[in-house]
């Protein structure tokens, strides 16, 4: 034991080989003898007895030394490792198999929700955007196309007045129209007519005659609102102005109204 | 010289042809190399003082393997197998360090 503390304590002078320093060793051989019997029994090979034995065991413990190293280095660990290891190493395995398969669930859960969810908002921001589409024909911020009529009335003696035009929407209306234009001003909700000179206003804006009517809506039914006995078109026609009314598979309705922000309304839905 | 050949000779062998070990002898190799490292080192140093008898260093080769082995069988069926063997390559590798320092003052004469 001693040994090996001075060893491990002389530490790397073990390297290098003093030259001359004997007065160290308290050894009761002289120290020359050894080497001398090493040198001796290294060089003139000679074949004895005691050389064949060494050298049959020396071999055989190279032999383990190099099967041991081989096995434990292009072999995994577990080639050596005794069975009580290798069953914690199994355990260990199942454990982490146990854990690795409960995270993949809960992945797989949230991956699953993340998609619902994405798809659910996805649904939501489709309905949304057909909802506004929806609401702007109605308030007049987006253009409009589908079947409807044209309605012309052309006004030689300037004898239509606004209030006509009125009742010409309001019929227009009560046929299930769902996108009216007269000239270039979408009449939408809160639309008001007034009298101009030479014309009539719409919101405020002057149109004049011809007023050409775009309304969408089932021509069907359009047509015969206008043409009814003491209707739109016979009322005109009292006032000598002459009311046209062409049918067709797609109006376009393009006038377009900003979109007004109320100041004070709130949705109260939410 | 012949000694060394034979160990280098071994080494050779091992390395290239390979040879399969039986499973029964596996666990116990590792012990019994370190086992015959230290009789080889107590050989060498026996050497070195004059006092070499390749009959003692035959003997002390096998028991060394033998009792070794011996005692990791034991602990395995005892169910303390690791430990007993960090025990025997400690106690080997004491002795060994203790061989190596004898022959350290023979060879460098410090």
């Amino acid at each position: 034991m001693s040994d090996v503390e001075k060893n491990t304590g002389q530490g790397d002078g073990d390297e290098e080989r003093p030259v001359d320093a004997p007065g160290e060793t308290a050894e009761s051989k002289p120290p020359l003898t050894g080497r001398q019997r090493l040198a001796a029994g290294l060089w003139p090979p000679r074949v004895s007895r005691a050389q064949l034995i060494v050298a049959l065991l020396l071999f055989v413990l190279g032999l383990g030394l190099a099967i041991q190293v081989r096995s434990n280095s292009d072999n995994s660990a577990l080639r050596g490792a005794r069975q009580e290891d290798l069953v914690r190493i199994l355990d260990e395995l199942d454990s982490r198999t146990k854990r690795l398969e409960d995270e993949k669930q809960r992945l797989e859960g949230q991956r699953t929700e993340l998609e619902t969810s994405s798809n659910q908002a996805e649904e939501a921001r489709k309905q949304t955007v057909e909802k506004e589409q929806q609401l702007g024909i109605l308030a007049g911020t987006v253009a409009a196309q589908g079947p409807g009529i044209t309605l012309t009335i052309s006004d030689p003696k300037g004898a239509v007045e606004s209030d006509k035009v009125l009742d010409t929407v309001q019929e227009l209306r009560a046929a299930g129209a769902e996108a009216i234009q007269v000239n270039d001003v979408r009449v939408v909700a809160n639309t008001y007519f007034s009298d101009e000179t030479g014309g009539i206003g719409v919101d405020g804006t002057k149109v004049t005659a011809p007023y050409v009517f775009k309304v969408i809506g089932r021509p069907q039914d359009l047509e015969p609102a206008l043409n009814i006995p003491g209707g739109v078109v016979q009322t005109l026609e009292k006032e000598q102005a002459t009311a046209t009314v062409a049918r067709s598979e797609k109006i376009i309705v393009n006038a377009l109204r900003a979109a007004k922000r109320p100041d004070y309304a709130q949705s109260s839905s939410h | 010289m012949i000694a060394v050949l034979g160990l280098v000779v071994g080494v050779v062998v091992g390395l290239f042809v390979r040879p399969e070990v039986p499973a029964v002898v596996e666990p116990y190799l590792p012990i019994a190399v370190v086992a015959a490292l230290d009789a080889v080192f107590g050989g060498l140093r026996a050497m070195l003082d004059g006092i070499f008898v390749d009959k003692v260093f035959v003997v002390s080769f096998l028991s060394n393997v033998v009792v070794a082995a011996l005692i990791v069988f034991l602990g395995d069926k005892l169910g303390v197998g690791a430990q007993l063997s960090t025990g025997v390559v400690v106690v080997l590798g004491i002795r060994i360090f203790s061989n190596a320092a004898a022959i350290r003052r023979h060879v460098f004469r410090a």
